[in-house]
């Protein structure tokens, strides 16, 4: 009688653990809107919860080529160039302790230039994944810009040698057991890596290497080759991204991402010119 | 203007928000928040000019009468709208809050660079409530 009711209280906390309750999910299924904020959404550029914004601080060493890019591009994130937290984080890899004020530096999605990639993988906002049912193609959508990329999964073959780069570059992508694999080359090498001002030529390849490890958690880990400027493949970390419940991302009972469209007319004629340039004090 | 900005008022916001800007180390959609001194914040009585609920970032305009009764023409940075909308202040709510002519309690963190533009960190207005999102508010 003894043995019998354990047997009853084991089955009993066995089907009330969290476990017994844990979603299920299908891990070849990334569609959804996601977020890199831990603890729900995350907009604006201003995530607590999104851990490192940059790909890495663990940057392999640059080519002479790579390195003159580099020490060209005055990015306006991380501490400020010449300030005492500057100094005292030596810990930081240099880029991030060079920060000027934008009206000041030199990046270009300030005006309105494409954020490109990995830059936008790493940006705080929704990420959204649509999978065609014909299973030809994933096309990714960016609440930041309102931006798009198609990654192809039929089949085909990256271009050896483009003739013209993309801001997004070319993708491929594919199923290696449960990680997503997406592929691509030919990039526009006027984007950063990230907002650190980390250059990239235009024969970076980028590896992008999703999987879904439970219901409402997506990892991210990513490989940068680029010979032209790094001295080996660069790593970044594990990128984490949270499933968005509907409530998470509605506004007036509307489920969607928010358009925020990188209009000239709002983001260069207004506030650019406006704010961020005489914040700096900067004419005009 | 310095009389308009009360000096003790600012000497406890100035501690308050320090504190908290040593420790959240936010960053901005477009990295604005380098330009400006938030170890030195300023809480002046303004009068709203214009307010814009647009991408990357709301902005309000406004004035504040310096000792002389000069006035001065400040601009001031404030969250993007989906952090906003995020907190229920919507475009229409917003609006409807900070019509030109609305005299508020405005605390920023001026330019380094001296010119007459901060990030705003308070809005209080005429019945010491509080509008819009303070810094330490904004979505993380």
């Amino acid at each position: 009688m003894r043995n019998r009711f354990s047997l009853i209280m084991v089955v009993a906390v066995l089907s009330t653990s969290p476990k017994t309750f844990a979603q299920t999910f299908d891990p070849h299924d990334l569609g959804g809107i996601w977020s890199r904020n831990s603890q729900g959404y995350g907009g604006g550029g201003t995530c607590r919860g999104c851990g490192d914004r940059g790909f890495n601080n663990d940057v392999p060493p640059m080519t002479p080529w790579g390195q003159a890019r580099f020490e060209a591009n005055k990015p306006s994130y991380g501490r400020a160039l010449g300030s005492s937290g500057a100094a005292e984080h030596s810990e930081e890899a240099i880029g991030r302790r060079r920060a000027v004020p934008p009206g000041q530096g030199n990046d270009i999605v300030i005006a309105c230039n494409p954020s490109g990639l990995p830059r936008m993988l790493l940006y705080p906002d929704p990420i959204e994944f649509v999978f065609d049912k014909s299973g030809d193609k994933v096309i990714q959508t960016f609440q930041w810009t309102h931006q798009w990329r198609t990654i192809y999964t039929d089949g085909r073959k990256l271009p050896e040698d483009p003739d013209v780069p993309r801001w997004y570059g070319y993708s491929v992508g594919k199923w290696e057991g449960n990680t997503f694999v997406v592929d691509s080359f030919g990039f526009d090498d006027r984007t950063w890596v990230d907002h650190f001002g980390y250059p990239h030529s235009d024969k970076m390849r980028l590896q992008e290497r999703y999987r879904r490890v439970d219901h409402d958690t997506l990892e991210l880990s990513m490989t940068i080759d680029d010979p032209k400027t790094y001295t080996k493949p660069w790593v970044s970390q594990t990128k984490k991204f949270k499933l968005l419940k509907k409530e998470e991302i509605s506004y007036d009972g509307w489920y969607a991402m928010l358009e925020e469209i990188c209009a000239p007319v709002d983001e260069v004629d207004n506030f650019l010119n406006r704010i961020v340039k005489p914040a700096g004090g900067v004419d005009k | 203007m310095a009389n308009r900005i009360d000096a003790r008022l600012s000497s406890v916001l100035a501690l308050t928000v320090a504190f908290f800007l040593l420790s959240l180390q936010t960053v901005a959609h477009h990295g604005t928040n380098i330009s400006y001194d938030h170890a030195h914040p300023l809480t002046v009585k303004a009068t709203v000019t214009e307010f814009v609920f647009k991408n990357p970032h709301a902005q309000i305009y406004f004035d504040v009468k310096d000792e002389k009764g000069n006035i001065e023409h400040w601009n001031g940075e404030l969250t993007n709208p989906s952090n906003l909308m995020h907190a229920g202040w919507t475009k229409k709510r917003s609006e409807q809050e900070l019509p030109p002519g609305t005299p508020l309690t405005i605390t920023l963190a001026p330019a380094k660079a001296g010119t007459k533009v901060g990030v705003v960190l308070k809005i209080i207005n005429e019945k010491g409530e509080q509008v819009l999102l303070g810094r330490d508010q904004q979505v993380q």
